[in-house]
């Protein structure tokens, strides 16, 4: 049972705004990063539906979409999109593994670090692989 | 000793004396300082020595009572286990723990935690009886291992002062709390899960938590409360969409 | 004032009281416990505890080996009925706190595990990790909260007992978070403080180890037993004093002198084998080593450091993968503390004040002179440990006598009807003025952290591994001095909410109440034994004139009176503390006699 006396006289306990928390700790300004990192998804998501609207409206529509991604305005936007993406990708493998059971291979334990590592590279290769296939196919 | 010159380190400390004061205020003291002296042996100084209104909690001084937690540079650590000369060079600001209210100087108000932890059952329901008698169950190793992290808890608080949204919203478990729940459910002697499982599962159980994982990064334990909330995601999840192992109706 | 009514107050949420309380809500749910501590209870110094907790365990081993490692590391001096009824208790009691949950360190099979300890013949030291205190204290503070009859008071710090119509009537305790004070009235009261070892300049203890249960208890007529009699632990942290576990030893670590050489050999203990040997060497008993060390330092000897002369704990051939698995405490405080990796480098080492193995009288049942008062733990002198504590039995002690506590408290909490309030109400008054005095009083001028360090200081140097006539006189003298000058302490916060300097006031008279206590019943002891040690013509046991317990009996500003009292002893006649080879002699010595005599 916790303390319930009467005893609260004398005492005016203070409590502190929380207001620009933060910003008061690198820890988490890089959190907020992370979290920004998800409009990125969200704006790239929807660049990729506007193209495959432009398809569905035709050929002109569609080169039309090519053409503007071409622009530099558009390759810069693109740019800041990967960066954003490869951070979020990173932060989304730091946090995988707190998701997961306590893991053991050959007596010992698998290291957090370790699960994050697997992902990480995993999705390099798979990006690479991909990559290379479409670098293969084009025309 | 025989240095020629003592070295000496400014350190500020948020005071804040209820009786007297509306809202806290920074203190500045000169606190000569040797190599091996910890942020506590610095702060008893100025108790000792400068200021004996000072007040703050410690007691064993090697980070196992849980008592010295408080803000120092900002981040949450145990006094005990910080070293000015890390400092040197720079304002030392020492601050209680962020999160919590100050009752007085360094020394915040527990008691919400406290209620915390009493509330989720935190002690051993028996999946199976024994007598006294017929001696300890047995616990490989194995499966020890899969609780005795979790168990070395020393309740220090730093992980709240580390967690915005407790900060934001005391009505959130926490992540010391929730490691301590998820101890006794990972201990294979124990039976309670599905009724701890009400608590993971409610708004203000492990839905709360948004993965900032700094409770993690600054428990002195190695306890990793982030994993242990967020891997309860995963259980409350099953055990909403499966119902819980042996139950036929699935958990709210 | 508040005043709340209960039937059993304890002092204390160590392990100690919280078995207690645990003991009386589990058989009698209808009693209303009060569990009274000025810390929250996971913060008390049992968490500290490192090694583990003995209990015979082993098919090979028997209660009479426990029994026997007992009295004789407590040099004859211990109350041997009562050391017969705790060796019995505590294998049960240990199983009991693995049905809590207590996560004790597994064999393969899934059994406790075992390990060996100082003093001990045959392993039975139960561990969870190095943290054993820590895992006990947590275990019983979380099972605590499944009973709904034990209220807590955290926080609380008691100021004083109150006594009325012949018996203890309960206590009187402040909140620290507002300053209020409070009579929490109780038919019984379980003392369950800890020890006082922060007396002392260099110790292992937190620093909420000030006497005060047996400064209270002291206070109203009940004598301190046996207080000249306290451990300094061989293997503590140079400067802060922190514990480096007997564990170290258990597994396996050497004691090295400047030479690099095991000079326990040269002291009785040996010979010295590369492997851990039980009761030889690095496993002898504590009081044993930390003269070995005083003599090592004589005879210079020992590795010159910092904070001190030093001598150096080698653990280093157990390899870092075994060090990080069986002593990850250890390490970490090796290297967070001293920057020392222990799989490369020894760690430096030197004996600091550990245990209190004096304090409350009390019998076998744990009952004081004054009805209705128990005491349990390290504030108690319940009769087990004598003149020196082997390793991992107080922890044990926690919970084999938390239990009777707790019991005996409840029987007579039911056998006594409740006390006048209003006249306990008027003593809480006084009591209340009396204590405030520190606060309310002008003209202080001696400031607390003086006083406290000459305390500290002056008994370092006169209740030391060893002691001399002209020393002990001088601390005397000093305590004596400190006392008349702690009238005019000056305490500056004159606040109400959380005021430790207050509290801090408080705390320094209780301690040099039992540093008077400790020193005057060393002063008199006219013998070595155990963890007493004397270099003045006095350097033998004296069965003849001391084998008797010391009682020191307060007399308020006056030196306290200094009495004796009887040791009992049943199966054990005072022998020679023989460890290593010759221990190993003497025990085949006693067995072929035994058996020669007709005994098994």
């Amino acid at each position: 049972m916790s303390k319930l006396t009467a005893g609260t006289a004398n005492r005016k306990p203070f409590k502190r705004p929380m207001a620009g928390w933060y910003k008061r700790d690198p820890f988490f300004v890089r959190y907020m990063w992370r979290e920004v990192t998800a409009l990125a998804v969200l704006l790239y998501a929807i660049v990729l539906m506007v193209g495959v609207l432009r398809l569905s409206q035709g050929e002109a529509a569609f080169n039309g979409w090519l053409a503007a991604l071409g622009s530099p305005l558009s390759i810069v936007f693109h740019l800041v999109l990967l960066v954003a993406m490869v951070y979020h990708v990173y932060t989304w493998f730091e946090v995988m593994p707190k998701t997961m059971p306590l893991l053991y291979a050959g007596g010992k334990r698998v290291a957090d670090a370790t699960i994050m590592r697997g992902g990480i590279v995993a999705a390099i290769v798979t990006n690479l692989a991909l990559l290379a296939l479409v670098w293969g196919m084009r025309p | 000793m025989s240095d020629t010159q003592q070295k000496r380190i400014k350190i500020e400390v948020l005071r804040y004396r209820p009786e007297q004061d509306k809202e806290p205020v920074w203190q500045s003291f000169d606190v000569p300082y040797t190599d091996d002296m910890s942020v506590l042996q610095g702060v008893q100084y100025i108790k000792d020595e400068l200021d004996g209104s000072l007040s703050f909690r410690w007691s064993c001084r090697m980070a196992i009572c849980g008592s010295c937690g408080m803000m120092i540079d900002g981040k949450p650590k145990l006094s005990c286990k910080t070293f000015l000369r890390d400092y040197a060079g720079q304002t030392l600001r020492v601050e209680a723990l962020a999160h919590f209210p100050i009752e007085r100087d360094l020394v915040v108000g527990l008691e919400d935690f406290m209620d915390k932890l009493e509330s989720i059952k935190p002690y051993i329901v028996p999946k199976e009886a024994r007598t006294l008698a017929q001696g300890e169950y047995l616990q490989t190793p194995a499966e020890r291992d899969q609780y005795e992290q979790f168990s070395s808890c020393i309740n220090c608080t730093l992980c709240y002062a580390a967690c915005p949204q407790y900060g934001m919203d005391s009505k959130f478990m926490g992540p010391g709390v929730l490691a301590l729940l998820h101890r006794y459910n990972a201990d294979s002697r124990d039976g309670a899960q599905a009724e701890r499982m009400e608590i993971v599962g409610a708004e203000e159980g492990v839905w709360n938590c948004t993965a900032v994982a700094y409770c993690s990064e600054v428990c002195p334990k190695g306890v990793d409360p982030a994993k242990a909330v967020n891997l309860n995601k995963v259980n409350s999840a099953k055990a909403y969409f499966f119902g819980l192992p042996g139950k036929k109706e699935a958990a709210k | 004032m508040d005043t709340f009514h209960a039937d059993v107050a304890i002092i204390g949420a160590g392990g100690a009281g919280l078995r207690a309380a645990i003991a009386i809500a589990a058989e009698h749910p209808q009693l209303k416990i009060a569990l009274i501590s000025k810390v929250y209870p996971m913060r008390s110094h049992t968490v500290a505890a490192e090694g583990g907790a003995a209990a015979v365990t082993q098919a090979h081993d028997t209660l009479d080996y426990h029994f026997n490692d007992t009295v004789g590391g407590g040099d004859w001096l211990c109350e041997q009925d009562v050391v017969e009824f705790f060796v019995a208790q505590c294998h049960e009691e240990m199983v009991q706190m693995e049905h809590w949950g207590c996560p004790w360190s597994r064999k393969e099979d899934g059994h406790v595990n075992v390990r060996a300890f100082g003093g001990m013949k045959i392993e039975r030291t139960w561990f969870a990790a190095d943290k054993t205190g820590f895992h006990m204290l947590h275990t019983l503070f979380q099972t605590s909260i499944q009973f709904p009859s034990i209220r807590r008071f955290d926080e609380h710090f008691c100021v004083d007992l109150m006594v009325d119509e012949g018996r203890v009537q309960g206590v009187l305790a402040i909140d620290i978070a507002s300053g209020r004070f409070t009579l929490i009235q109780a038919k019984a009261v379980v003392i369950a403080t800890g020890g006082a070892g922060r007396v002392f300049r260099e110790n292992t203890n937190g620093g909420i180890v000030t006497g005060d249960g047996m400064a209270l208890a002291y206070r109203h007529g009940v004598p301190l037993r046996d207080m000249e009699f306290v451990q300094y632990h061989p293997t503590c942290m140079p400067g802060t004093g922190l514990l480096f576990t007997e564990a170290c030893r258990g597994e396996g670590g050497f004691l090295l002198n400047k030479d690099g050489y095991r000079y326990l050999q040269d002291y009785g203990l040996g010979p010295a084998t590369p492997e851990p040997r039980n009761k030889a060497m690095e496993l002898g008993p504590r009081d044993r080593l930390s003269q070995a060390y005083w003599h090592e330092k004589q005879k210079g000897r020992t590795i010159h450091g910092r904070h001190g002369e030093c001598v150096h704990l080698d653990l280093r051939h157990l390899g870092e993968a075994y060090l990080r698995e069986r002593l990850p405490q250890i390490y970490e405080l090796a290297e967070e503390y001293l920057g020392v990796d222990p799989a490369k480098e020894c760690i430096p080492v030197l004996p600091a004040v550990h245990y209190t193995m004096g304090g409350i009288l009390a019998d076998g049942k744990t009952a004081s002179s004054l009805p209705g008062l128990y005491s349990v733990g390290e504030c108690s002198s319940v009769g087990i440990h004598g003149a020196n504590r082997l390793g991992s039995n107080s922890l044990t002690e926690l919970i084999v006598f938390g239990k009777v506590a707790g019991l005996e408290a409840a029987a007579f909490a039911k056998n006594h009807a409740a006390g006048n309030t209003a006249t306990l109400q008027k003593q809480a008054d006084a009591a209340q003025q009396r204590a405030m005095q520190l606060v309310t009083r002008s003209g202080g001028t001696e400031k607390l952290s003086t006083l406290r360090k000459e305390m500290a200081q002056t008994m370092e140097e006169g209740c030391g591994i060893y002691r001399m006539g002209t020393t002990m006189q001088a601390t005397c003298d000093k305590v004596a001095e400190l006392k008349q000058r702690a009238k005019s302490l000056h305490i500056g916060d004159r606040s109400k909410a959380w005021n430790t300097e207050f509290l801090l006031g408080l705390e320094l008279q209780y301690q040099l109440d039992v540093a008077q206590a400790m020193v005057h019943s060393a002063i008199n002891r006219k013998e070595s034994r155990g963890s007493h040690q004397r270099l003045d013509g006095y350097e033998q046991r004296d069965d003849v004139n001391f084998l008797k317990h010391s009682l020191a009996t307060w007399r308020g500003d006056d030196a306290p009176a200094i009495g004796y009292g009887e040791v009992k002893i049943t199966k054990s006649p005072p022998g020679t503390r023989a460890y290593g080879a010759a221990g190993e002699k003497a025990d085949a010595d006693r067995k072929a006699q035994q058996q020669g005599a007709g005994h098994v």
